[in-house]
């Protein structure tokens, strides 16, 4: 709880009278200040007026149950934004039902997310969207049963400007006319892996929407016909066409002779675009300021770089991930493009010290370079992007195994605002940490397979970066229990933390953690020291756990998840493969558990099938993903998958040996 | 050729060139109506069977008369031809013009007499009188002359023409082609050579095809022969056959003598066949865009193109499709194609119009406004319940509480006092029969609630993330 709550806390109880007698919308205005939702459950909790002010004044709601959400639609009767992706086992009769129990609550709702929400059909978004008059975005990403049916529930909100349709697998030209039809005020609008769309639904669609200004055509399969029609969209101004293989520099011509809008073009992965295309494309475009050209260009041709020259004044991101570059290449792009933030050259073979040196030289609003996998570079390309980009914020550097800590040094004596830095298997040992630490802004740090970092260089960073969120320290096995304890003394806002691997941790380092109480996802592969008994402490402490792998912690037993189903209850995803548990305790965490959406399970040898079945059974109407040995497809009951499936629930079957080799 | 056809529209005579066997086609030329109308030889209707084998009196004086008429009529027109025969410096194409109208009505009363003396035919075929060699058909296309009249030549092909016109050969050729099965169809009314004049004059046709000038002949049927059912017609009990091995399979039954290798087989083809020009056809169809007096004249290139031409454009479409009860067509082979698909147009719009083809469906999506395509329905009353009810709801939401009445949720509905349920119970059995209200039930109790308490195991109260903002 932060200090201002605390404060708050305080006021609160000294005399509720005090706060009481504050007008709701006053209160309000003291709840908008608090960013951390923690801080407001506090205050809402102290104070029954605060509560009355949030229930007043509350925009966004993330609901995690199905159980609920009628209540909480009918508390908040000014919500704007609600995110229902996370809402574990919710279905078109839930979602109807609490839409027709909030009466006109939802008159001012401008935004659902419904990412992943494979239980709802058309009947639930119907009801949804007859009860929103000011509907504008709707995301249903993902959602991979989704089909012409529940997109053309969503046609009916006229007002309609923003839509994700990622990956709704069923849908096809069908749905999109609808949609097109139904909603032409649609600004943004992301088709990626509808794989049924056809050039006639995009045709369709620059006719109808001619607002639209962003719009995502990912792994479509669609072809230059497609661009020819997107041209036509005068407002257009970002466009991303990831692996669309049928595409190619033809396409990109007639794009060209579209309007001059565009300001994103993102052509990562299509085969069959070359330097050439792109050329032509930038050709018609003076005001482009994103190129995404990453895995899809095996040369660049002299024409290409003297119209990259004319995006001078406004390219600021270029990714050309994958390409063999030369010196002389980086060094024309520095001077062509002198206004860069961000550079990609993941991948990319012949980047060397002088090419960097050459290309930061020009480019000094650099703040995001990307050089994973460039491993010719050392310590002296490091120094050149410290001597001229002052502003860096994110640096990659993953299989740049011969940069030490002489480089580092000079990074983080000259980049102050450094957020984010990957070293995985770059060698890096505890002096390298010790000059980071000077790094106060970091936010994400990446050690992976450093495995020469040991509880000394996790005392240096904790000591200095308390803003670190998140720590990647996969396979650094010299970590003990002692580095733990370090890091959260220091770095207590930490959400994401990697130990895989990291096999002299045992309980005691899993009880330091449980006081990081804002941690999300931790992943303990392989720890096999570890036990009931610090599952127990990190479920007690770590009340945000939302993602957790055990797999391979061969002493977790059924204690571990006894305490999990107890306490942790934001559990969303859980990896348990491996694990000496029985089938009374799988019951009890899948029955428990009610945010559970996703679990791995394989080879738990301790689990009798009818253990398996019961557990299932249980937590059938909310489990999205499941994975499990192959040999049980047999021997469960057909109903139960049957059942399952109908849910909404993807099964994952394999087959791996027992055995592990390491 | 407009020139020509300026021409045509001149001369009262003319007419009577278009008058044969085209009845009622012409409305645009008035003067036709000053010769009688005539039933046709060949009979009124398609469907009428080889009349000419019909030996009713009647039908026979009928045709007769119908002979003395167009005798008459010829002999008008020569009449005309002789009284400006004196001035020589008349119009050269428009001597030559009527000459063909004289031929053309020629050659029809030919077939009229041939088609009225109906089995005499076989025996003509068998004469030594049809046994010459081919005279050749340049000769005969060049007797005839161009149709349009405006060859600069047209004035000495005419002269030799005067002479010839009634010497028997040209009778041998026509016979011959009617005969011989080259023509298969019929009879030849115009057999124009085409003129290079001719295809400069307008565009090419677009099929493409360029034939080289003069190298092809270009024939024109008339209305009923295109519409006779059958061309191949037994000499001896004068049944009819669409086609001449038909014929021959059916000549067996007449005696051992059609049985044999060579009666049975296809007769070669006449080494002067080889040589001949390639064949074209006209539409009798004035006007048409396949009639040789169009200025885009576009030629049919077989017989079956005339017939399917001609029937598809220029006459009644008469089979209607016995599943959509709407589509007519007026070549059977078009109906049989269309019922392959017929009731198969899967690709609806909102409106109602069905396309078999999506392309076609966003096609008419995008041009009119508000349409939208109808996704075929998995339960079709359901479906349309759901449609007005989406109605009800876009009228309800300006009043929030009959909105929330309009849905029955059997269990949930427990706090709604005014239930009204408004044509829901179409979907409502199915909506809810899956749906596992148990919990939900619960979770309508305490409402206006204190909703949280400090400790954080009982699963009756919620987790904090509950009121985690997004």
């Amino acid at each position: 709880m932060s200090r201002q709550a605390q404060k708050l806390d305080s006021a609160a109880g000294d005399g509720a009278v005090g706060i009481g007698v504050l007008s709701l919308d006053l209160l309000g205005q003291v709840l908008h200040g608090l960013w951390e939702p923690r801080d407001r459950k506090a205050c809402r909790l102290v104070s029954r007026a605060f509560e009355r002010a949030e229930a007043a004044h509350r925009r966004a709601l993330r609901v995690l149950r199905r159980e609920p959400l009628p209540r909480l639609l009918r508390a908040f009767p000014a919500l704007e934004l609600l995110d229902l992706s996370a809402c574990a086992s919710l279905d078109d009769a839930s979602l109807a039902a609490a839409v027709a129990g909030a009466g006109g609550g939802l008159a001012g709702l401008r935004s659902v997310c419904l990412a992943r929400a494979n239980g709802v059909g058309w009947r639930g978004l119907e009801a949804l969207v007859a009860a929103c008059p000011k509907l504008e975005a709707v995301d249903l990403s993902h959602c991979v049963s989704a089909g012409d049916r529940e997109v053309a529930a969503l046609a009916a909100a006229a007002g309609l400007r923003e839509l994700r349709l990622d990956k709704c697998l069923a849908v096809t030209d069908m749905g999109l006319a609808k949609v097109v039809v139904g909603c032409p005020r649609l600004e943004k609008l992301s088709l990626k892996w509808c794989r049924e769309i056809s050039d006639i639904g995009i045709d369709l669609l620059a006719k109808k929407c001619p607002e639209l200004r962003s719009l995502n055509i990912s792994y479509l399969k669609v072809g230059n016909g497609s661009l020819r029609s997107i041209s036509s969209l005068e407002r257009l101004e970002e466009l991303a066409m990831v692996c669309c293989s049928c595409i190619d520099d033809e396409g990109l011509e007639l794009l060209s002779k579209g309007s001059d809008s565009l300001q994103s073009v993102d052509v990562s992965r299509c085969d069959h675009v070359t330097s050439e295309g792109l050329a032509s494309l930038i050709d018609g475009r003076n005001f482009l300021q994103k190129l995404y050209a990453a895995d899809c260009l095996h040369e660049i041709g002299q024409r290409f770089l003297s119209k990259l020259a004319t995006l001078k004044e406004t390219l600021t991101l270029l990714k050309l991930d994958g390409l063999e570059v030369s010196d002389s290449l980086l060094q024309a792009i520095g001077e062509s493009c002198n206004k860069l933030v961000e550079i990609g050259l993941s991948k990319c073979s012949g980047v060397t010290d002088e090419g960097i040196s050459s290309l930061v030289a020009q480019c000094s609003d650099l703040r995001t370079i990307d050089l994973t996998c460039c491993n010719l570079i050392t310590n002296n390309a490091l120094d050149s992007i410290a001597d001229n980009c002052k502003m860096l914020e994110c640096l990659r550097l993953e299989s740049c195994s011969l940069i030490n800590e002489k480089g580092l040094k000079r990074i983080a004596t000259c980049c102050p605002n450094l957020k984010e830095i990957d070293l995985t298997d770059c060698g890096v040992d505890d002096a390298a940490l010790e000059h980071l630490a000077k790094c106060s802004e970091l936010r994400i740090l990446k050690l992976g397979l450093c495995s020469s970092i040991s509880d000394k260089g996790i005392a240096f960073i904790s000591s200095k970066c308390g803003k670190l969120v998140e720590l990647d320290l996969y396979r650094c096995n010299s970590i003990t229990d002692d580095g733990l304890a370090a890091l959260v003394n220091g770095c207590k806002r930490i959400k994401l933390l990697n130990l895989c691997y990291c096999n002299k941790i045992t309980d005691t380092g899993l009880g330091h953690l449980g006081s990081l109480e804002e941690l999300t996802n931790l992943e303990l592969r392989c720890l096999f020291r570890i036990t009931g008994i610090g599952i127990s402490s990190v479920a007690i402490g770590c009340k945000s756990l939302i993602e957790l792998d055990l797999k391979r912690c061969y002493s977790v037993d059924d204690a571990g998840l006894w305490a999990l189903a107890r306490y942790a209850l934001n559990l969303r995803q859980l990896t348990i493969s491996y694990c000496q548990v029985t089938g009374l305790g799988l019951c009890h965490l899948l029955s428990s558990l009610r945010c559970l959406q996703d679990i791995k399970m394989v080879h738990l040898s301790w689990v009798s099938i009818e253990g398996f079945e019961l557990a299932l059974r249980a937590a059938c109407g909310r489990l999205k993903k499941l994975k499990m040995l192959c040999g049980l497809k047999t021997v469960l009951s057909p109903e139960l998958l049957q059942m399952l499936q109908a849910c909404g629930c993807r099964i994952r079957w394999v087959n791996k040996p027992l055995v592990y080799k390491d | 050729m407009d020139l020509s056809q300026n021409h045509i529209h001149n001369q009262s005579a003319a007419n009577l060139y278009y008058q044969f066997g085209s009845d009622n086609s012409f409305p645009g030329l008035g003067t036709q109506q000053q010769f009688p109308p005539f039933t046709s030889p060949f009979g009124a209707s398609p469907s009428t069977n080889i009349p000419h084998m019909d030996w009713n009196p009647a039908t026979m004086l009928d045709n007769l008369t119908f002979i003395e008429e167009k005798i008459r009529q010829v002999k008008d027109v020569i009449h005309t031809m002789v009284d400006s025969g004196g001035q020589l410096s008349c119009h050269q194409g428009e001597i030559a013009q009527k000459k063909q109208v004289v031929n053309a009505d020629l050659t029809c009363l030919i077939v009229q007499l041939i088609s009225t003396a109906g089995s005499l035919l076989p025996s003509l075929k068998n004469s030594s009188f049809l046994r010459h060699p081919a005279a050749g058909h340049m000769d005969m296309a060049n007797h005839v002359g161009p149709s349009s009249g405006l060859v600069p030549n047209a004035m000495t092909v005419s002269e030799e023409n005067k002479e010839d016109m009634c010497s028997p050969e040209d009778y041998e050729e026509l016979f011959k082609g009617w005969t011989d099965g080259t023509i298969k169809e019929g009879i030849e009314i115009g057999n124009v050579l085409v003129e290079e004049q001719d295809m400069k004059d307008g565009d090419e046709g677009k099929d493409g095809e360029n034939l080289p000038p003069g190298s092809c002949e270009l024939l024109q049927l008339e209305k009923d022969e295109i519409l006779a059912p059958h061309t191949h017609f037994c000499s001896i009990c004068g049944k009819g056959f669409k086609r001449d091995a038909n014929l021959r399979m059916h000549m067996r039954g007449h005696g051992d003598e059609y049985k044999s290798p060579a009666a049975l087989a296809k007769p070669p083809r006449d080494a002067s066949a080889e040589h001949e020009l390639v064949k074209r056809y006209s539409c009798p169809f004035v006007s048409c865009k396949r009639n040789k007096l169009h200025k885009n004249f576009q030629p049919l290139k077989t017989i079956l193109c005339v017939k399917n031409h001609y029937k598809r454009s220029h006459c009644e479409k008469s089979y209607t499709c016995s599943r959509c009860h709407t589509k007519k067509f007026s070549v059977m082979a078009d109906l049989k194609t269309h019922e392959k698909h017929c009731g198969r147009d899967k690709w609806l719009c909102s409106c109602g119009t069905s396309f078999s083809r999506k392309d076609k469906l966003f096609a008419h999506v995008a041009l009119f406004q508000g349409h939208t395509p109808a996704l075929p329905s998995e339960e079709p009353k359901t479906c349309s319940d759901q449609i007005s009810h989406a109605g009800s709801h876009q009228e309800s939401t300006k009043v929030p509480n009959s909105m929330g009445s309009s849905f029955m949720w059997g269990a949930s509905s427990g706090d709604n006092n005014a239930l009204d349920i408004k044509g829901f119970d179409g979907c409502n059995d199915d909506f809810l029969s899956t749906a596992n209200f148990g919990s939900f039930n619960l979770s309508f109790g305490p409402a206006d609630g204190f909703t949280g308490e400090p400790s954080g195991g009982s699963f009756s109260m919620l987790p904090s993330e509950h009121f985690q903002s997004a």
